[in-house]
């Protein structure tokens, strides 16, 4: 191996990716000059790698989804239309039909909220939840977990996320997605769904995490139909101490 | 990606929450300007959807993302007309609170450094030591074979670290 073809291999050998190391270790023994700059590089790369990543602004992220929320609009603006439908004379008969028939709207639902402002609030809260579901499909706990959060702070109770949130608390292998998904299910506590899933899953779950935030949530609910499976929870031999505490507590509270 | 490619739209949302910082810190040292790159990442993103369908699912997702962020870089460096020249002062914003002196120095004057790099280098070594990306990946967005790659990562090194010891040498005389 010669010097260039050995400086080449630097990176890799930095990085402990070298395949094949021996040739180019016998080369830094013999040539004294490649390896004065190997030690020295070495250390710069070293630091290179240390400087710390910045974060962006929290702005970027809500102009990201004011973007991607206008795209979606356009997109099914440019779907919708048919030929007639560009036409001007369709238009203009459109325009006095819509007209009346807000005019006739507006003294039917005089009072209620129909201001622009709610519907652009119903948007945001619709791409909260399509991001929220798609999030906690992915890979990554991370992602799931992200997507959860997401699910906390939808405005809406939307049985497709109540339902991606129930599947999270039951089935993620993540204890930390478990756990946030018992956390978000509170946004769900006027669901009857929402209660009864939680209060099954207590018998479910085997992490005495999950088990003691599925608890405090049930005495937070006062959910008198969980007595019974805070008593079979009790029965178990091999409970978790710290959960059989909590359970006994919890069962007080609710009798 | 390939949710995006069926015209999802949350899953750009699951791309953007997973690559937008990484992204922002590729365009942060390549220009050295925080508005410029947050406008740049949220670039890169529509241009994903605008050209979902040239994305080959056989090829790595990341490779593709940076080589739309270059195009993104060059459009708006001729937009602007010509190259801003990246102001040293700019890269030494970071908290460093909790490094001891020493490395914090050495950090400072490795930005110095960085930002007195040729635009072509400072890139590749953005790309290969805090995106981490693969030689394959990087001679992919580059358009070269993977031995140009190794030879042009070391000289981009050797170049960082000549003007790096300078510095150093300035300053401690």
């Amino acid at each position: 191996m010669n010097c260039e073809h050995a400086r080449t291999q630097f990176v890799d050998y930095w990085r402990g990716a070298l395949e094949d190391s021996g040739e180019f270790r016998s080369h830094l023994a013999t040539c004294e000059r490649c390896r004065a700059e190997a030690e020295e590089l070495r250390d710069l790369w070293g630091t290179l790698g240390a400087i710390p990543e910045e974060d962006p602004s929290l702005a970027m992220r809500t102009r990201f989804y004011d973007s991607l929320r206008e795209w979606r609009r356009q997109e099914s603006h440019r779907r919708q239309p048919l030929w007639w439908m560009r036409h001007p004379a369709f238009q203009a008969a459109a325009a006095v039909l819509i007209l009346a028939a807000g005019i006739g709207t507006g003294f039917a639902l005089r009072g209620r909220d129909t201001s622009e402002v709610s519907q652009l609030r119903g948007e945001v809260a619709n791409m909260r939840q399509m991001v929220a579901l798609s999030l906690m499909q992915q890979q990554s706990a991370t992602d799931r977990l992200r997507g959860v959060n997401f699910a906390y702070h939808a405005e809406q109770s939307d049985p497709q996320v109540l339902s991606a949130l129930l599947t999270a608390m039951n089935h993620d292998p993540s204890v930390n997605v478990r756990l946030a998904a018992v956390d978000a299910l509170r946004n769900f506590n006027d669901s009857p769904v929402g209660r009864r899933g939680v209060v099954q899953a207590l018998t479910k779950q085997d992490s005495p995490l999950v088990q003691i935030a599925i608890l405090d949530q049930i005495v937070e609910l006062h959910e008198k139909s969980a007595i019974s499976n805070i008593q079979f929870l009790l029965s178990s031999q091999t409970l978790n101490p710290d959960v059989r505490q909590r359970a006994q507590w919890a069962l007080k509270q609710l009798q | 990606m390939q949710a995006v490619r069926e015209g999802d739209l949350g899953g750009l949302a699951v791309l953007f929450e997973r690559h937008h910082r990484s992204l922002f810190n590729y365009f942060l040292h390549v220009n050295g300007n925080r508005d410029l790159s947050e406008d740049l990442v949220q670039d890169v993103f529509f241009r994903i959807l605008k050209y979902k369908k040239t994305f080959q699912p056989d090829r790595s997702f990341t490779a593709w993302m940076y080589q739309i962020a270059r195009n993104a870089h060059v459009d708006s460096i001729s937009k602007r007309k010509h190259e801003v020249e990246l102001g040293e002062r700019e890269f030494a914003s970071t908290n460093m609170m909790d490094e001891n002196l020493k490395r914090k120095q050495e950090v400072a004057l490795l930005k110095r450094a960085m930002a007195r790099l040729p635009l072509e280098k400072r890139e590749l070594l953005v790309l290969s030591r805090y995106q981490n990306l693969k030689y394959e990946e990087i001679a992919g967005i580059l358009g070269c074979d993977i031995g140009a790659v190794k030879v042009r990562v070391y000289r981009a090194v050797r170049a960082l670290g000549q003007i790096y010891f300078e510095l150093a040498g300035e300053r401690a005389s």
